[in-house]
Formats: C-alpha cells, structure tokens, sequence
C-alpha cells in the first residue's frame, strides 16, 4: 500500500517528507515570481516614487544629492569626471561642510526624509527660495 | 535475444526523448532566467520561464523522466537571486559613479537603507577612492559574499540543474553559508542602526518584505537535506 502511494510523488521525496517538499516547494515558487518582480519593478516605482516624470532622471539624481548632503549647491555631474573628486568632497569635512549628522561611533544621519514626489516638492521650494534671494538682493 | 534488444530500445529511446524534453524546456527556462538575472528586464524573462516550467510538467505528465519540479525552482531561484545580489553589488563596487546606479542603488538606499545613501560615493581606501555604500563594513561583505558565498552557489545551481551530486553537495554547503550571511549581515546593521535606518522612508519593516524573498537558502536546504539523494549522479 504504501509502495503505491510512493509511487505517486515526485522522484527523491519519501512519504514522510512529502508534505514538507510540497510546501518548500510552493514557497519557492512565491520567492521566485516575487523576487523578479520586485527586482523588474524596483527602477520603475523608485523614479516614479521620486517624482519622475515631472523630473528626469538627472533631476532626480540631482535633488538625491542635495539630500544627502543638505546642501542646494549639490550637483548630479552626467557622467562623473573619471578621477574627479568624490561628490562629497568638502560637504562632508571643513569649513564648507553642509552634511548634517550627529557624528560619533555609530553616526546619525539628519537629513530630509523623502516621501512619495517629495523631491518634486523640494525643487520647487527651492526654486522659490532661490526666486525670493534674488529678488531681495535687487 | 531480441526481446531483450528491444527492452533495451525501448529503455534508450525513452531516456533520449526524456533528455530532449528537458534540455527543450530548460532551454525557454535558461533564456528567462538570463532576463531575470537583469533585474530590470525581468518582467520579460518571467513569461519565459513559465513556458519552460510548463514544457517540462508536461513531459513529466507524459511519463519522461524530467527532473523533479521541486529541484528546478531550487536550481533557477538561486541563479537568480545570485545573481541579483552580485549585480546590485557589482555596480555599488565597480560602476557607482554612473547615472543609473546613483538613482537606483542610492535610490533605494534613501527609502529602504540608508547605508546605501549616507554619504553614498565617498569611501575611500588610503588615498583612493573606492566610492559606492560607506555604511560601516559594508563593502566587505559585498566582497566576501559575492567571491566566496554567491558565485559557487550559482555554479552549485548549475550542478543541481544537472542532476549532479556534487551540485547538491556544494548547494548545501553554500546554503548553510547563507545562515552566517542573514545573521552577520543583519546584526551589521543592527549595530549601526542608525546609519541604516534613521531618516529614511520605510526603516526596519520596510527593508525586510523588500529583502524576505532573498530567504531562499532556507526553503533549499530543508530539501537538499531530505531528498533521495540517490537521485544525483556521481
């Protein structure tokens, strides 16, 4: 009887594991569907996330920098320079230094938090700020 | 005489159709997996592999000997998500400068981990610039993970796809790596918690359902453990 009912699973999986094969198996096919689209859509729903297409992708480059390191000045350079200083020279360390943090062993980072299209919304204000600088110093 | 030639005919020609189905459906699942391994072009290799899947569960129907379902998730999955891992990691090491990379990968890091966004390029060794994640040991776990922990695990797949023993064998060494990558990795980040998760969009929760489906050491290896071993070809 038992022969039989062995017969009828898969080649290697033994009457005693058969329940455990089966839901290894259902799992693994939920990672796999998952982790593919996941991976496909990540790009997409990041931009779109950010605020493209209202910005391009440089823009969005471009207003992740400022981000990260607080500073209105910081630009997406398309491409880098090979061997040109690193985007945080001078943000980071020195007497220009914007990057906010809490330094210490274990560092804490105090920039913005970016929630859907807000970098929309903070090239905007900064627009506007930058409009009311320049309309001041007329 | 010929009674047993003929047995032995029919055996062969059952064996040579049994290859010809697997190799016709490994090749749709092979040429899927080949998008899926992009990461972005997945969507379009997903289709492909489920025609692939469906070739061979219809072989199986047909009673050619196939390999067992369970054996070719395993295989695929892994390719996959090997392959995953060392691309995201490959471009945080060797292209972060470029336009793609510093939207997607610290893209990601400003909503899922900040060790992807901190201070994302400034990195250095000595006097060079390595550039890419500087979240506290970071880069060496991408280094180490992906020479010692997900390339042989991709050969180990490839093995396994083959029906080899040795495939079964180094997937479960490679598996068994992937308990001292989840915990060392995690606890990592535990530490410098706040370089990962302060001020970023979904902290903590949101990194683990993004990252949960990378589990898939832990569904192999209850299998590999289990199986007829039998099964695998010396």
């Amino acid at each position: 009887m038992k022969n039989t009912s062995e017969n009828n699973l898969p080649v290697g999986t033994t009457e005693h594991f058969s329940n455990m094969h089966k839901w290894l198996q259902r799992g693994l096919f939920v990672c796999l569907v998952v982790l593919v689209l996941e991976a496909s859509l990540s790009l997409p729903g990041l931009l779109i996330w950010f605020g493209w297409p209202t910005l391009t992708i440089t823009e969005v480059c471009d207003e992740l920098m400022k981000v990260r390191w607080s500073d209105d000045k910081a630009v997406c350079l398309v491409p880098h320079p090979l061997y040109g200083a690193n985007e945080g020279e001078g943000r980071t360390n020195g007497p220009a230094a914007t990057a906010q943090d809490e330094w210490g062993i274990q560092p804490r980072p105090l920039y913005k938090r970016i929630n859907f299209r807000d970098l929309v919304k903070f090239r905007d204000d900064r627009l506007a700020r930058e409009a009311a600088a320049a309309t001041a110093t007329q | 005489m010929a009674t047993t030639t003929n047995v032995f005919g029919a055996y062969n020609a059952h064996q040579d159709e049994s290859k010809q189905a697997q190799w016709r459906a490994d090749k749709w699942m092979i040429g899927g997996t080949l998008l899926m391994g992009t990461g972005v072009l997945g969507i379009f290799g997903l289709p492909l592999f489920f025609y692939g899947l469906w070739l061979q569960m219809q072989a199986a129907k047909a009673g050619l000997s196939v390999r067992p379902l369970i054996v070719t998730l395993i295989g695929y999955l892994v390719i996959i998500d090997s392959s995953l891992n060392s691309l995201g990691w490959a471009m945080d090491l060797f292209a972060n400068h470029s336009l793609i990379n510093r939207v997607l990968t610290s893209g990601w890091g400003a909503v899922f981990d900040g060790g992807y966004f901190w201070h994302y390029n400034e990195l250095k060794m000595g006097p060079y610039t390595i550039g890419g994640a500087g979240a506290p040991g970071e880069k060496a776990w991408e280094i180490s993970l992906i020479l010692a922990c997900f390339c042989p695990r991709l050969a180990a797949a490839i093995g396994l796809l083959q029906m080899k023993r040795w495939g079964q064998q180094w997937l479960i060494v490679t598996c068994w790596m992937g308990l001292i990558v989840w915990i060392g990795y995690n606890l990592n980040m535990t530490f410098y918690a706040d370089v990962r998760y302060a001020n970023i969009t979904f902290p903590v929760w949101g990194w683990w359902i993004y990252d949960i489906f990378y589990i898939t050491p832990f569904l192999a290896l209850p299998y590999l453990h289990t199986v007829n071993r039998e099964i695998f070809t010396d």
